[in-house]
């Protein structure tokens, strides 16, 4: 359900004859406009049990909005908790009881400009294992400047994540659709999310090199994020699609900024992609989580920014075919989601990952 | 074309599981930096450890996180009997029964990790196969070598921690007790005096005697407390090292203590030391105090010296005195130790000498003949 009032008691009023009794999740655009802490203080005054997050835009059904609510009702929810302080690796995940023979879906938004959330995915994975889906995304501002953004019963928080665990079966797709255009590279020394040294060089002058051939366009002053946003870093992973790197910014040394943690020794390639093959690796993803679902009541979507700011008008088209492709089988399904700093799911059910430039379908049933 | 680049990946990707080894002394630690790294990249489920101890397997490690297990050995025998290095299991409802993990059928790769149990990686989707096999066992044979490090870090930890508590615990007593003694000690002496002074007309001469001799035992039972409280100090605070002019120490030394005429000390060109002016007058003040207390000539002599090992001076005292037996070599230099009862020994001074040279990571020995003499040698680092 999409909101597009301004008034914070027509939200709730709103929120709470759509949910009812159950717990709500809530996707706000950055660009709403309500005073995004005094929403949270009125819905904790509300009785609602909520999570939720600011997203760049938020996405219903075919539509992708700057300004807007999109709510999603989490039945069955099991457990709803925050954690906090994710940067500092210092928490700890509460134990949750998962029934034998019971599908679980959990759902988390992180500040997605915090640092260590491989950290904190692998700190959930450690927990819960293989008794639930996983699936989510990074809240935050398209400024990339830290700020408030992820909120739940207990208020309005930065450098935090909010997760529901419900009972609740899910079939997720997980596509990318950016092939290798140069590599395999060894990021030989990295720090968080900046890349200080690939095979032992300066990673810029690694970078530029492979990128200015293949896209005939050369690096200058001011146009690096024009042309690095088609040109991703893959992290290399046996039996399935890289996991993506998105190259921000290129610092004075020549070092290079990314969205999303690189390890030491890290194998890279260089990818790039364009609209075909991202509109493909959409509807491919949908295409996954469709043949294996029953019955989905809803789907949510949790689209990169960054494939927007790639495929710029073009996006219209990796959105219909996300929807077409999901209303051709299932025409009364709901369909809602955000664009989001970076993805979160296990490929096929494995170790969870931290995902840039990638389209995550999640069906619920 | 292809396959050539595969290799090179293949070659690649084990150089990164390699150096995700080795980066930690932690056995947890060590665990997550490189089976993590396996589950990621080889879009793996979950894996354990499993470990004898005592008469059953246990899980060491795990992820997810599973249940505390405790196998029947000859279950997990059964498993692993035939087992070279590694060997995959598909659909086999014998491995879920030594698992933490639930499992739902699939694939599971079990690797002998030479002593230190077996690790298993589990797959649902059967991702696992013979190449995977060959390409991590030398890897995997490396972390079995990081995990008995691990161990035997661990082990040296535990032992250093319990070190320092049974130290502080030592330390902590010799305050105590030297603090509880000395109350008593000192109302016995302030006692003996008033009764040396308020009695002195009643008291006959054997009487007066026996009161020196309690005054003197006090007075000797203080200094050896004293040197107790010493000993325990030595190494408990932070070591200061400034330039200490041996030469002049020595004089200040000589000036402190009584030099009987019939000893000559003879001092060479000493240099100047990295070291604490207290404790290295310590040292050398309880040197030559045994030089002196110990020398039974007519003409005593006592030298000083020291020569330049580079990266260490070696100092000598030497005299001409009764000598020690070599039996004693290792023994003088225990605490309450002493070759014979004099009323002045505490039977602490070597030790504190001791501890000293080995503050400044020093060592200390000594040479000796009966009747002809000792000299006692030891080293300072510069």
């Amino acid at each position: 359900m999409l909101i597009t009032t301004t008034d914070t008691n027509e939200i709730i009023d709103a929120i709470s004859a759509h949910v009812k009794d159950n717990a709500v999740l809530i996707s706000i655009g950055e660009h709403t406009d309500i005073d995004l802490m005094d929403f949270v203080n009125q819905l904790k005054e509300s009785g609602l049990q909520f999570m939720g997050g600011m997203f760049p835009k938020v996405i219903h059904g075919n539509s992708v909005l700057e300004k807007g609510i999109v709510i999603n009702t989490l039945n069955n929810l099991e457990n709803l908790f925050l954690v906090e302080n994710i940067s500092s690796t210092n928490y700890t995940i509460p134990a949750i009881h998962f029934e034998e023979d019971q599908e679980y879906s959990l759902f988390t938004y992180v500040d997605g400009l915090t640092s260590n959330i491989s950290n904190y995915l692998s700190k959930l994975y450690e927990h819960y294992g293989m008794q639930t889906n996983y699936f989510g995304g990074g809240a935050g501002s398209l400024t990339l400047e830290q700020m408030p953004c992820v909120f739940c019963n207990e208020g309005l928080f930065q450098d935090a994540a909010v997760v529901g665990v419900m009972k609740m079966a899910s079939r997720i797709g997980v596509r990318h659709g950016w092939t290798k255009v140069g590599g395999p590279f060894i990021v030989t020394k990295a720090e968080g999310n900046v890349i200080k040294e690939i095979n032992w060089k300066n990673p810029f002058d690694v970078y530029k090199e492979v990128v200015e051939e293949h896209s005939g366009l050369t690096f200058t002053d001011e146009n690096f994020f024009n042309i690095a946003k088609g040109y991703p870093f893959g992290i290399l992973k046996e039996d399935a699609e890289c996991v993506v790197r998105d190259p921000l910014m290129v610092t004075e040394n020549g070092e290079l900024v990314c969205v999303g943690e690189l390890e030491d020794n890290m194998l890279v390639d260089i990818l790039n992609g364009d609209k075909e093959s991202l509109v493909l690796a959409a509807r491919q993803a949908t295409q996954e989580s469709i043949d294996s679902a029953v019955a989905p009541r809803k789907a949510i979507i949790i689209d990169c920014i960054s494939r927007i700011l790639f495929l710029e008008e073009n996006f219209d088209l990796e959105l219909n075919a996300i929807t077409q492709t999901i209303k051709e089988k299932f025409p009364d399904v709901s369909i809602g989601g955000a664009l989001t700093l970076g993805e979160i799911s296990s490929y096929g059910e494995g170790f969870l990952e931290f995902y840039n430039k990638t389209v995550v379908v999640g069906l619920f049933e | 074309m292809i396959k050539t680049e595969n290799y090179i990946i293949d070659i690649l990707q084990l150089h990164e599981y390699g150096m995700a080894i080795g980066q930690s002394l932690d056995y947890k630690e060590s665990c997550d930096l490189f089976i993590k790294l396996l589950l990621k990249r080889k879009h793996l489920n979950a894996a354990w450890i499993l470990e004898k101890k005592e008469n059953v397997y246990q899980s060491t490690y795990s992820i997810p996180l599973g249940d505390k297990i405790a196998i029947d050995v000859a279950q997990v025998n059964g498993i692993t009997q035939n087992l070279i290095e590694s060997k995959i299991f598909y659909d086999d409802h014998s491995i879920a029964s030594v698992s933490p993990i639930k499992l739902d059928g699939g694939a599971t790769a079990i690797f002998d990790l030479k002593g230190e149990g077996f690790l298993f990686l589990y797959s649902k989707k059967n991702n696992i196969s013979e190449k995977d096999l060959s390409q991590l066992r030398p890897v995997i044979n490396k972390f079995s070598v990081n995990l008995k490090a691990c161990k035997a870090f661990n082990e040296q930890q535990k032992l250093l921690h319990s070190l320092e508590v049974q130290n502080q615990e030592l330390s902590d007593y010799a305050h105590m007790v030297s603090h509880d003694l000395k109350s008593p000690l000192r109302s016995i002496d302030t006692l003996t005096t008033w009764l040396q002074e308020d009695y002195a007309s009643k008291l006959d001469s054997a009487g007066k005697k026996q009161i020196t001799s309690i005054r003197n035992s006090v007075e000797k039972m203080d200094t050896l407390i004293s040197g107790i409280l010493e000993y325990s100090t030595i190494g408990k605070t932070k070591i200061t090292s400034y330039p200490v002019d041996v030469n002049v120490l020595l004089k200040d030394i000589i000036s402190l203590i009584q030099v009987p005429a019939h000893i000559s000390i003879e001092i060479e060109d000493l240099p100047i030391v990295q070291g604490d002016k207290y404790r290295l007058q310590q040292l050398f003040q309880n040197l030559l105090s045994n030089a002196l207390a110990y020398n039974d000539k007519k003409e005593g002599k006592i030298q000083v010296g020291v020569k330049d090992l580079g990266a260490f001076w070696e100092f000598f005292v030497k005299d001409n005195g009764k000598g020690i037996s070599d039996h004693y070599f290792k023994k003088i230099f225990k605490v309450f130790e002493k070759l014979e009862n004099n009323d002045t020994s505490t039977g602490i001074g070597l030790s504190i000498v001791k501890k000293i040279v080995e503050m400044y990571q020093g060592q200390i020995w000594l040479e000796s003949e009966e009747t002809k003499g000792t000299t006692f040698y030891f080293t300072l680092k510069k």
